[in-house]
């Protein structure tokens, strides 16, 4: 136990956990395009983070999620630098439910996906309390807090409604397509991100 | 001592039982170059890792055995500092680009930068080896925007530049059109020339019989055998191995044009008139 | 194939500064929004973020971007005048939909922060050289390896559009539903995805190798090909900054 929990707060990057990062932020970008070109009511925009956690554990998880959002504050959507943390925070928690066990199963990732859009949710609230007055500009999630506002419900409860509605459905799925293709990916590709292996003498 | 030293060396990946690797014993002198084949799956590229130490270092797993570069023990020296002594050059030019610069003379730069290089030595060498493998006039472009056969020989200047003892080359030809191919191997004859160490992986066999001074033949992790190349294509058994000898060797086997007084049959072009003509 | 930037290269005196001084120009204006949050105030520094888009000959460019956060600004007034807390005075109503002066006022105020924000990160992005801004943050103790992360995922995104045109096609090619119900369109997605993490994660492996061949996890000091530009007026322009940003919290606290 001691031993997993250095290896998955390991500070030392190798070079192949690095190179994923901008990997991940790729995946990201393209689901994200492929969910509008399909038409989906989904975001999708972080399968990659998703699956960089499961795969280098919760700091190449929340780097991946961070800096994706920095990296389209700057070149395209200044607004999403906002949600840096929120991406950060959802890297954290698929990260470490991983590395305890918790994508062996679908109905375990089902929970993982939960468990990340209710973390999503409550990071983001208070960043959209804080620069918006407690809205997310996403159509449905206003909706429902113009009418948690309407009735008299207090302002962080309707902002925290707003992203639940917004974040939840998203990374359940998100989580779950991730988990699907993790399942599929063969040996030679997953296992030069394990941080703990050491060199066995023969 | 030989500049490459290979000793009962056995390796196996991380959670996988066969061993990829199985005690190989060679050594290679400098300004030689040496030829690896074997089929699919062989060990080829594996052994390529092993020699610039990416085996053990990077991908972990299961090792025995001992390889010794320049002097210099894989197994017991950090990959940035066997980089300095054996450069590694493998199949996809797009994926040998680091993606994080914006000219091709920055490209080659940035090894240059990790290895700490003054900016005067370090503009003294790209510019030579961008002369060197003819990219020259590509200097300012995005290395994205190459040829596969530009980029190709933008990563073997890149690698050169660290100014290695051994340059290793992994198939470097087998993503390129034939024009790129052709590219490469222009580089490859004037870099033997020239007196570098050089390992070269190869499916196309009259490249290794035109280049190779000696053949090693790799088969399900094991060396099969290691000699000339007129040795190794003269031998009988090679489809058991997955392997065809060059068409001129074919050819000269079926006319029984042979090296007079051996068994051994020619492999190249230029032997194979000779022989004919004496004949 | 180019890098994913937003860069204009123009010469003006905005380009010629240091990217830091940028960088601390887009956290100063937007705390200042915050240490002093009145309506009046927050359009000065609007003001003055216009002003050096103007004088950094980017006005234009930096329409699009603010056009983007269109939609955020549209429902931040639509349902603040309309539904704020604090919502008393009646200001007009269309038809049924009654607008207050109290709920206009801080969509107002929001507004304006929103605009601030956009336009002085777009100061930032459309005037710097992304690569040169790495360097510089480098250079301050940044890991190279974060700024390689950067970099590299600005050069990815243009190949990574490049790849979607060729799966759309391919599966396009092969009967992919882009139409028809959710289910349908949801499995979909795995045919398009699929491939793309394959593909780079087999991408990610060589390139770890290539980086490693090229000593990326060297211990020693690293050294930089371009030389350091020299920057005017630097010291003088963050200080400035910082002098502004402590005098609005002085205000802040006396007045
Ligand atoms: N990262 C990895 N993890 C586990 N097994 C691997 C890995 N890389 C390669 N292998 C296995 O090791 C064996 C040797 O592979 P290697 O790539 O060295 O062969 P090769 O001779 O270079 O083949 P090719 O001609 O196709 O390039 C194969 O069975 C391969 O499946
Ligand atoms: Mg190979």
């Amino acid at each position: 136990m001691s031993k997993n929990k250095r290896s998955m707060w390991s500070v030392k990057l190798s070079t192949a956990a690095i190179v994923l990062i901008p990997a991940a932020i790729g995946i990201n970008y393209l689901g994200k395009l492929f969910a509008s070109l399909l038409r989906l009511p989904l975001w999708l925009d972080s399968i990659g983070t998703v699956l960089a956690s499961m795969l280098a554990g919760p700091i190449i998880g929340a780097a991946s999620g961070i800096i994706n959002n920095i990296i389209f504050g700057i070149t395209a959507d200044p607004i999403s630098t906002v949600y840096a943390i929120t991406s950060g925070a959802i890297g954290l928690t698929v990260g470490i439910m991983a590395h305890k066990g918790w994508i062996s199963s679908i109905q375990k990732a089902v929970v993982v996906g939960l468990v990340t859009g209710v973390v999503a949710a409550i990071v983001s609230t208070p960043l959209n309390m804080i620069f918006w007055g407690g809205q997310t500009g996403n159509i449905w999630g206003d909706a429902f807090y113009t009418f948690l506002i309407s009735t008299n419900s207090p302002q962080w409860l309707a902002s925290f409604g707003d992203s639940i509605v917004v974040d939840v459905p998203d990374k359940v799925v998100t989580v779950l397509i991730s988990y699907f293709i993790f399942k599929g990916l063969p040996n030679s590709l997953t296992n030069i991100y394990r941080q703990d292996s050491e060199i066995e003498e023969i | 001592m030989s500049t490459i030293e290979v000793e009962n060396l056995k390796y196996r990946y991380p959670d996988t039982t066969k061993l990829v690797l199985n005690d190989l014993n060679f050594s290679v002198e400098k300004g030689e170059c040496l030829g690896i084949i074997g089929e699919n799956t062989a060990g080829k590229s594996t052994l390529c890792y092993a020699l610039a130490g990416l085996v053990p270092h990077f991908y972990k797993g299961a090792y025995g055995g001992k390889v010794t570069v320049n002097g210099l023990v894989v197994r017991d020296h950090e990959i940035a500092t066997i980089v300095e002594n054996i450069g590694l050059v493998f199949e996809n030019p797009f994926s040998q680009m680091t993606g994080a610069k914006q000219t091709v003379y920055e490209e080659v730069a940035f090894g240059l930068e990790n290895m700490g290089l003054v900016r005067q030595e370090m503009h003294t060498r790209i510019e030579k080896y961008l002369k060197l493998l003819a990219v020259y006039s590509v200097k300012d472009k995005n290395p994205f925007d190459l040829s596969g056969g530009q980029m190709q020989r933008v990563a073997i200047a890149s690698v050169l530049a660290m100014e290695p003892e051994v340059l290793i080359l992994d198939e470097p030809t087998s993503q390129l059109d034939p024009q790129g191919s052709q590219e490469v191997f222009e580089v490859i004859e004037e870099l033997t020339k020239g007196g570098m160490t050089i390992i070269l992986v190869e499916h196309k066999m009259d490249k290794i019989a035109q280049y190779a001074d000696r053949v090693l033949l790799l088969h399900e992790g094991r060396q099969v055998d290691l000699d000339t190349p007129e040795n190794i294509f003269s031998r009988g058994d090679l489809t058991d191995f997955g392997l065809t000898p060059p068409v001129v060797t074919t050819i000269a086997k079926a006319l029984g044009i042979q090296y007079p007084g051996t068994k051994l049959y020619p492999v190249t072009i230029e032997e194979f008139k000779r022989l004919g003509e004496d004949k | 194939m180019g890098s994913m930037t937003l860069y204009v290269e123009k010469n003006s005196l905005i380009h010629h500064l240091d990217p830091l001084v940028k960088l601390l120009y887009v956290a100063a204006s937007i705390a200042l929004t915050y240490i002093l949050p009145e309506p009046l105030f927050i359009a000065g520094v609007l003001f003055i973020t216009f002003l050096l888009l103007v004088v950094g000959k980017v006005f234009r460019n930096s329409l699009p971007i603010v056009a983007l956060s269109m939609v955020l600004i549209f429902s931040l007034v639509i349902v603040q005048g309309f539904f704020h807390p604090d919502n008393a005075t009646e200001l007009f109503a269309i038809g049924p939909v009654v607008f207050y002066e109290e709920g206009l006022t801080v969509a107002l105020g929001l507004v304006l922060r929103v605009l601030v924000m956009v336009g002085a990160f777009s100061v930032l992005i459309l005037t710097t050289r992304p690569d040169e801004m790495v360097e510089r943050l480098i250079k301050k103790g940044m890991s190279p390896k974060i700024g390689h992360v950067i970099l590299s995922v600005l050069q990815l995104i243009p190949q990574m559009r490049a790849t979607m045109g060729k799966i759309t096609d391919a599966q396009r090619s092969r009967g992919m539903e882009t139409e028809g119900k959710l289910l349908v369109r949801i499995k979909a997605f795995f045919p398009l995805i699929g491939p793309v993490v394959l593909n780079s994660l087999n991408e990610t492996k060589e390139r770890s190798i290539a980086l490693e061949m090229r000593g990326f996890d060297a211990p020693g000091k690293k050294t930089f090909l371009n030389e350091e530009k020299i920057y005017p007026y630097n010291k003088q322009f963050a200080g400035m900054l910082v002098i502004i940003i402590l005098l609005a919290i002085v205000w802040r606290v006396i007045g």
